[in-house]
């Protein structure tokens, strides 16, 4: 493993966090819309939208340091035509700088929510393709331990399940402190918002937390079938060399996803338990945040090419 | 449409004694770590029961030197973000270390190994098949130095017609993956593609 990989995974791991988060959040947006009203659905997600911002602009940063050559860093769009690192880098850039336009009219309230909600639209649909491109990348005919469905499925439960936990957890810290200080309106309103919210993103983390739980065990399975030095040695990296690694990551990801998961839903029954629900929402998305990053770590790690 | 290039190896006539790896290494001055051309060393064996009950052994070892094969289908080539990997006309495959951003994606790609990245400029670098010896009528650096004539070049449908069409032998990837521009003659004890009856034994030269 290089030092540069370090780039790689967070990276990889912040920016489909961010997408996840945006997409989430414009769902949450959409419902909450349907359901009272635009001001109303602004409170708590208008701050969780801001505070992507400068989760996207640390990670296209990190990237630099992965280059030999950063100076030329602007090149890399070139090869749009069969290079699916172009692809990704452009749509890297295109989300962040779509997603910052956005993202300050929102604040603003500049324009008109249509126009605003479609530009939501198409930038979740980016960030969406974004992290289709990021598999792609990794999908290398040489490379047996990437080169799986695996890689692209596991990409879009990171995405939605770091995306749903971190705008949880957005929300819940970003209503306690608009309570705190009074400065909260309708809070009935906010609670039921808060709530549904949760109650939602628990949901969706049991569901992807068991759609890991299977890809996981087919993938190695797919993988040790394939028999060849290449995947044998990838196998060896992930459940030898890695098998602690491995072991903490699952551990992390059951109790995160599914274990807080499961008590944050209870902690909602009343307004009171706000306090507790808190502390099960950070929980969760660091557990599953720490355990997410192991998971590309040693997937990074297991990257053994055939040939010489 | 020019012809294409790529080498012919004879893995019958190595001896192992890798000159042409270090007049690669010499002609292009290359830094500690970057290996264009190298050779690979398979090896395999074990004890074999007669029909008799005597035991003998079977062990075998062979050389493959390998550098770009300047494939026909270069994989590095596709996957590069910048295009400064690119293919010339002749087939010789390139890297414009102008335009590189070090980002050592061919370097994943390429089964073959070819594409290396140089820390001391930060970019990727590769065999170019001397091609400022070939436009002064000179051979490549590794072809001449070959002392056992092992490793020749020339125009890649012409090696085949002389040669065969063989270009995977055991340690060597599928060549259907890039269709490298590449001859073998095989040893007499090499092994298909994947053999699990044998090893790369020198990982850290290649």
């Amino acid at each position: 493993m290089q030092a540069n990989e370090w780039s790689l995974i967070i990276f990889t791991t912040v920016m489909q966090m961010a997408v996840g988060s945006f997409v989430i959040l414009g769902g949450v947006h959409f419902f909450a819309t349907r359901r009272y009203d635009a001001q109303a659905a602004d409170t708590l997600s208008d701050r969780a939208l801001l505070a992507i911002g400068p989760i996207v602009i640390l990670a296209m940063l990190v990237t630099f340091l992965h280059l030999g050559n950063p100076l030329n860093a602007p090149r890399a769009i070139s090869n749009l035509g069969s290079s699916w690192l172009s692809r990704e880098v452009t749509l890297a850039a295109i989300f962040t700088i779509g997603g910052a336009v956005f993202a300050f009219m929102q604040w603003r309230k500049i324009s008109t929510a249509t126009i605003r909600n479609t530009i939501g639209l198409v930038v979740a649909a980016i960030g969406l393709l974004l992290v289709w491109s990021m598999a792609q990348v990794y999908l290398l005919p040489t490379v047996p331990a990437w080169n799986s469905p695996a890689t692209v499925v596991t990409f879009f439960i990171t995405t939605l399940l770091l995306g749903s936990l971190a705008v949880g957890s957005a929300f819940v810290l970003t209503y306690q402190y608009l309570r705190g200080r009074n400065n909260l309106p309708s809070s009935d309103t906010q609670f039921d918002i808060l709530s549904t919210t949760l109650r939602w993103i628990v949901l969706i983390s049991l569901v992807l937390l068991g759609v890991q739980f299977v890809v996981i065990p087919l993938y190695l399975a797919n993988l040790a079938e394939q028999g060849s030095e290449a995947a044998m040695a990838s196998i060896s990296l992930i459940l030898d060399q890695g098998g602690a690694l491995f072991a903490l990551r699952l551990i992390l990801l059951f109790v995160g996803a599914g274990i807080f998961s499961i008590f944050m839903y209870r902690s909602l029954s009343s307004e009171s338990r706000t306090r507790m629900t808190g502390y099960l929402a950070y929980s969760a998305f660091a557990f599953v945040l720490i355990s997410e990053i192991l998971g590309r770590f040693l997937f990074y790690e297991s990257m053994i090419r055939i040939g010489m | 449409m020019a012809n294409k290039l790529g080498f012919y190896f004879n893995a019958t006539a190595c001896t192992g004694c890798k000159a042409c790896q270090v007049a690669c290494k010499d002609k292009s001055d290359l830094p500690v770590g970057v290996n264009w051309r190298r050779v690979a060393e398979y090896t395999g064996g074990e004890w074999v029961t007669n029909p008799d009950g005597t035991v003998e052994q079977n062990v075998f070892a062979y050389y493959t030197s390998i550098a770009c094969n300047h494939c026909t289908n270069p994989i590095c080539v596709e996957v590069c973000p910048t295009q400064a990997m690119h293919q010339r006309e002749d087939g010789i495959v390139m890297v414009d270390e102008s335009i590189c951003i070090g980002c050592r994606y061919c370097e994943w790609a390429c089964p073959y190994g070819a594409p290396q990245f140089n820390e001391e400029v930060g970019v990727m670098t590769k065999c170019n098949f001397c091609y400022d010896y070939l436009d002064e009528g000179q051979s490549p650096a590794c072809v001449a130095a070959c002392p056992s004539r092992a490793l020749f070049f020339g125009d890649i449908d012409e090696l085949r017609a002389e040669h065969g069409e063989l270009a995977e032998i055991a340690p060597l990837p599928p060549a259907d993956i890039t269709e490298p521009n590449l001859v073998i003659e095989p040893h007499h004890n090499a092994k298909p593609i994947g053999s699990p009856s044998g090893k790369l034994i020198n990982p850290e030269e290649v």
